[in-house]
């Protein structure tokens, strides 16, 4: 039993047996213990606790988006407050009839990939419409420009036709063969079309040769200047004249042949006879 | 810079190599992506191909501008057997795995939109290709190893009701099978 004054105090002032006396008996207390009363002292605060967990207000949190996660699904965090409200989303349109068409230009350079009507995919008659390729003697007459502007031309259609068979594959199916027409005709399109670029690059090669041929002969002619600058004036062909006319005797047997003031072979049946073999 | 010579020729929206190529000899396809938003192409690409070649390549040849990210993705061919083109007698067990194939996708700076797919495969001949190939297939099962694993089989069961039917109406009269030629033809 612990003993404080205060215990003390409020027993004393508990009355145990009732009021037949007057206030001068001992049920009053004391009046020496009467300064205790008048205290004003307040009601006595733990200052020094047991626990040492830190209180709930013991640190303002200024992180608004604590514990709020997309990966987590954590959803909107109380201490959040967005730019739109949940009922002024936008909500997507699930139905595709709904849904409004894409508008695309007519010049869009990806129509280039498509066939030329602008359908998903040509008919087998559509493919069947080609005449043959470019014939190498026909390609001969062209340019480099022209040449190049074909070669384009070719890769272009091949680009087309790559990707109506990829896409004729997904709707058809590849039935290993027995898939729906058009295949065929596809394939003899991209033939001819390989055959106009085949011309195109013999073309382009023999005209190289004859350029590489001519370039290393006027390299060995003393009279082709190649490194002459044709715009400043300086002449490429500088031919050395008469003196160069006359042919050099080199003292060869072979010069007794060729000597132009004989007119006749000398007679060479001695030598045969002596060199006859059985 | 001879690139910046080159760049100002072209106007091209971004940096050029020093590489011209004039002749190049490959093909590209463009898939239809229905999953894609309309403002993102997906093609298919030669396997050395690489992303700035593609962006290069779609714009001076086709003037189509890209977006800064293109995103690419090798699929690796499935392993099988045979060759191609397959000779006179297939070789099963020339196991082999295909050379994979390089796909791009590609956002567009305006949006482009396949066409419909076309709903009447008339001109394809698709019905009666479809029809072909089933019944082949139905024979294969039919002449195949595994043939007594098939059940009975709905047009033969029909056939023999209405034989069953016209021989208890007295429509027919049953004669023996020899003379009708049963056992005499080779078949299934």
């Amino acid at each position: 039993m612990h003993c404080t004054g205060a215990f003390l105090l409020r027993s004393a002032l508990i009355p145990s047996i009732p009021r037949t006396t007057t206030a001068t008996t001992a049920s009053l207390p004391a009046a020496f213990l009467l300064p205790a009363f008048t205290t004003t002292t307040p009601q006595p605060t733990a200052r020094a606790t047991f626990s040492t967990t830190p209180s709930a207000h013991a640190r303002k949190d200024g992180n608004r988006n604590r514990g709020v996660s997309a990966l987590r699904h954590t959803g909107i965090g109380k201490k959040q407050k967005l730019s739109v409200s949940l009922k002024d989303l936008p909500r997507p349109v699930l139905d595709p009839q709904r849904r409004s068409k894409v508008q695309v230009d007519d010049d869009h350079g990806l129509w280039d990939f498509l066939p030329t009507a602008r359908t998903a995919l040509r008919t087998p008659d559509e493919l069947h419409a080609h005449g043959r390729g470019w014939t190498v003697p026909e390609l001969r007459h062209k340019d480099w420009d022209d040449l190049h502007r074909l070669w384009w031309v070719c890769i272009k259609e091949r680009n087309r036709l790559a990707t109506q068979w990829y896409e004729h594959d997904r709707i058809g199916g590849m039935d290993g063969g027995a898939g729906m027409y058009g295949e065929h005709e596809g394939a003899a399109r991209d033939k001819e079309v390989r055959k106009t670029m085949k011309g195109v690059r013999h073309c382009l090669t023999e005209r190289w040769y004859a350029w590489e041929n001519a370039r290393v002969a006027g390299m060995e002619d003393g009279e082709v200047d190649l490194y002459a600058e044709v715009e400043r004036g300086e002449a490429a062909y500088l031919p050395r004249g008469e003196e160069s006319v006359e042919p050099v005797s080199l003292g060869s047997e072979d010069d007794a042949r060729t000597d132009p003031s004989r007119t006749l072979p000398p007679p060479n049946s001695a030598s045969a006879a002596s060199e006859a073999r059985v | 810079m001879a690139s910046q010579l080159a760049n100002m020729a072209t106007h091209a929206p971004f940096k050029v190599g020093m590489k011209e190529v004039y002749l190049p000899n490959f093909k590209l396809i463009f898939k239809r992506t229905k999953h894609l938003p309309a403002n993102y192409a997906s093609f298919i690409v030669p396997l050395w191909f690489s992303k700035l070649d593609l962006r290069d390549y779609l714009y001076h040849a086709y003037n189509v501008r890209v977006g800064p990210v293109i995103r690419s993705y090798v699929e690796q061919g499935r392993i099988r057997q045979g060759q191609v083109p397959e000779p006179t007698r297939p070789q099963y067990k020339r196991w082999h795995r295909p050379r994979g194939t390089k796909h791009m996708t590609v956002e567009l700076e305006r949006p482009f939109a396949w066409p419909e797919r076309p709903t009447d495969l008339t001109p394809w001949n698709k019905e009666e290709t479809t029809m072909a190939s089933e019944e082949q297939q139905a024979y294969g099962e039919k002449v195949g190893p595994q043939a007594d694993q098939l059940g009975g089989r709905d047009d033969r069961r029909v056939a023999m009701r209405e034989q069953a039917k016209a021989l208890l109406e007295g429509k027919e009269k049953w004669k023996p099978g020899l003379s009708r030629g049963v056992g005499m033809a080779f078949g299934r």
